[in-house]
């Protein structure tokens, strides 16, 4: 099928660091009445099939996927579960429109963090189990690692992403979705706790829940259902070698990879130039300057001064995540990267509020599906 | 936006518990690299000619050109240090009343995660010699935690 694929229809729920009224079903069902009513679709009777994005021990539920069907008005649909990050799951969405097969397709993503009540443990059931979970370490010691590489090669500094942290916590303080906007001074996020050093607990983002349902559809079901449609013009995601033994410690060789994949379908190599904004991970403040590196916007070592000297404030030449970030907004687990694609939705329909930013019409999202995985997916998204 | 006004005195929440417990198979190669740490204290790698590459831990594949890799190696029980870090919380999250200096040891073209000890903070940099420290023989029983730490070397 070589008709474009366009999402039509967004919805969301949250974002709070506790959700204690709500379920997990609620917090689905919220979001995707909303993104039905977005795209003015009935889900019923005109969506064809359902992706969704979950990891069993998140949910504290096993075979979790049999669990998403009735709030998302799927039952009797097909209906299929990935485990990835959220971007993994609009990637899904964007290839079963694009068989031809499904005209209209909706992929949901999910976090009820706040009811991981032993998540450091679950975290830790990642690590391999021969090499590396016997020797009992809490797995953001594999961010403390990465992390001290990446400065030691590149030359970037702990002030350096303290900025990143004060920009996207003060960028999250107009976007009335995120539970942690804050007016810190880059003083008060150095001299915070150690999390694992060099890596700070203000490096790291909190969590928070919510819930996100976007709808897709094919271009020529999509100029009849919405006047904002939002074009997918590339997908790309990329999986290194897991293991903490052989992956690459300072830069990230997946997020290039994907990165050059998503570029390759868009039609352009260089983003320079082409993108006018970008939303991407910030889990930890370092990796939203190793990932603007990943991704081609500047040279190794660069993206620390970039962010110093402001280049990635709202008003800067590449505005990155204007919406507070995972560090603003809290961290989504399995839905992360589908919240960042959101908040690139937003801004391409000029509906972002506050934080919206001017004469945009090339969007960038990124995701990395977090510690200790070497998964990383990308999306280039237009007007 | 909330869906429900709850009536505080409602239930809210059940909790549930799982014990997981799984058994784990090292492998052909795996067994090869335990072994060697257990009756030998040794470390050994496992070399892929075509690619000039040395797997430490030994692995059974070459992972870029997914050829059988049987050439196996010693690479010796001293490392260069790679990347470290001070961990101050817990494998539950807790904060570590005596934070832990974890490393990645580059041996072969591969390496270890470990601890290390007998070192002070300020003595460590980039590329320094580490050793692998081992329990005495009699004690060990073929895992990760048959090396106890690795500390500077000489
Ligand atoms: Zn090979």
């Amino acid at each position: 099928m070589n008709e474009r694929v366009a999402i039509v229809g967004i919805g969301w729920s949250g974002y709070r660091s506790k959700s204690a009224d709500l379920s997990y079903k609620e917090l689905i069902y919220e979001s995707a009445v909303k993104a039905y009513a977005d795209a003015g679709v009935d889900p019923r009777k005109d969506i064809q099939s359902f992706v969704t994005v979950a990891e069993d021990f998140h949910e504290g539920t096993s075979i979790f996927d049999e669990y998403t069907p009735d709030q998302l008005g799927a039952a009797l649909k097909p209906v299929h579960t990935i485990t990835g990050d959220g971007l993994h799951g609009l990637a899904t969405a964007y290839m079963l429109v694009k068989t031809g097969q499904f005209d209209i397709v909706a992929v949901e993503g999910h976090s009820k963090a706040s009811n991981i009540l032993t998540l450091p443990e679950v975290t830790a059931y990642a690590q391999d189990p021969i090499l590396n979970r016997p020797l009992r370490f809490n797995t953001h010691f594999v961010a403390g690692l990465e992390m001290n590489r990446f400065l030691f090669e590149t030359g970037t500094t702990q002030e350096q992403c303290a900025a990143v942290v004060q920009k996207n916590r003060r960028n999250a303080l107009n976007n009335p979705k995120a539970p942690y906007g804050a007016d810190l001074t880059l003083e008060d996020i150095l001299s915070g706790p150690v999390l694992s050093w060099p890596l700070g607990k203000r490096d790291s983002a909190e969590h928070s829940d919510g819930a996100i349902v976007m709808v897709l559809a094919s271009e020529s079901t999509a100029r009849h259902l919405n006047d904002k449609p939002i074009w997918i013009l590339g997908m790309g995601w990329c999986n290194d070698s897991p293991s903490l033994e052989s992956r690459e410690w300072g830069e990230l060789p997946y997020i290039q990879k994907a990165a050059q994949i998503a570029y390759r379908q868009a039609g352009f190599r260089n983003p320079q130039g082409i993108i006018d904004f970008a939303e991407i991970d910030d889990t930890y403040s370092y990796k939203e300057l190793q990932s603007l590196e990943a991704l081609g916007f500047c040279l190794p070592g660069e993206a620390g001064i970039l962010t110093e000297d402001g280049a990635t404030e709202v008003d800067g030449e590449l505005p990155v995540n204007a919406s507070g970030g995972s560090l603003g907004m809290g961290h989504m687990i399995d839905a992360t990267g589908l919240a960042r694609a959101l908040e690139v939705v937003l801004q391409l329909r000029g509906e972002a509020g506050l934080y919206q930013l001017e004469d945009v019409n090339v969007g960038l999202a990124q995701s990395w599906r977090g510690i200790p995985t070497t998964s990383g997916a990308v999306a280039v998204l237009a007007n | 936006m909330t869906l429900l006004e709850r009536d505080p005195k409602s239930p809210l929440t059940w909790s549930g518990n799982l014990p997981v417990t799984s058994r784990y198979t090292f492998g052909l190669a795996g067994e090869k690299f335990f072994r060697a740490i257990k009756d030998e204290g040794k470390i050994i790698g496992s070399y892929c000619k075509k690619c000039d590459h040395t797997y430490v831990p030994a692995s059974q594949f070459c992972e870029k050109c997914l050829a059988e890799v049987s050439d196996w190696v010693d690479v010796g029980t001293i490392g260069e240090l790679h990347t470290f870090t001070v961990l101050y919380e817990g494998y539950d999250g807790a904060r570590l009343v005596q934070p832990e200096i974890v490393a990645f040891i580059s041996l072969g073209d591969g390496g270890l995660i470990h601890r290390l000890g007998e070192i002070n903070l300020d003595e460590i940099y980039f590329g320094m010699p580490l050793e692998a420290v081992f329990l005495p023989e009699g004690q060990r029983q073929g895992s990760i935690l048959d090396i106890r730490y690795f500390k500077p070397a000489g």
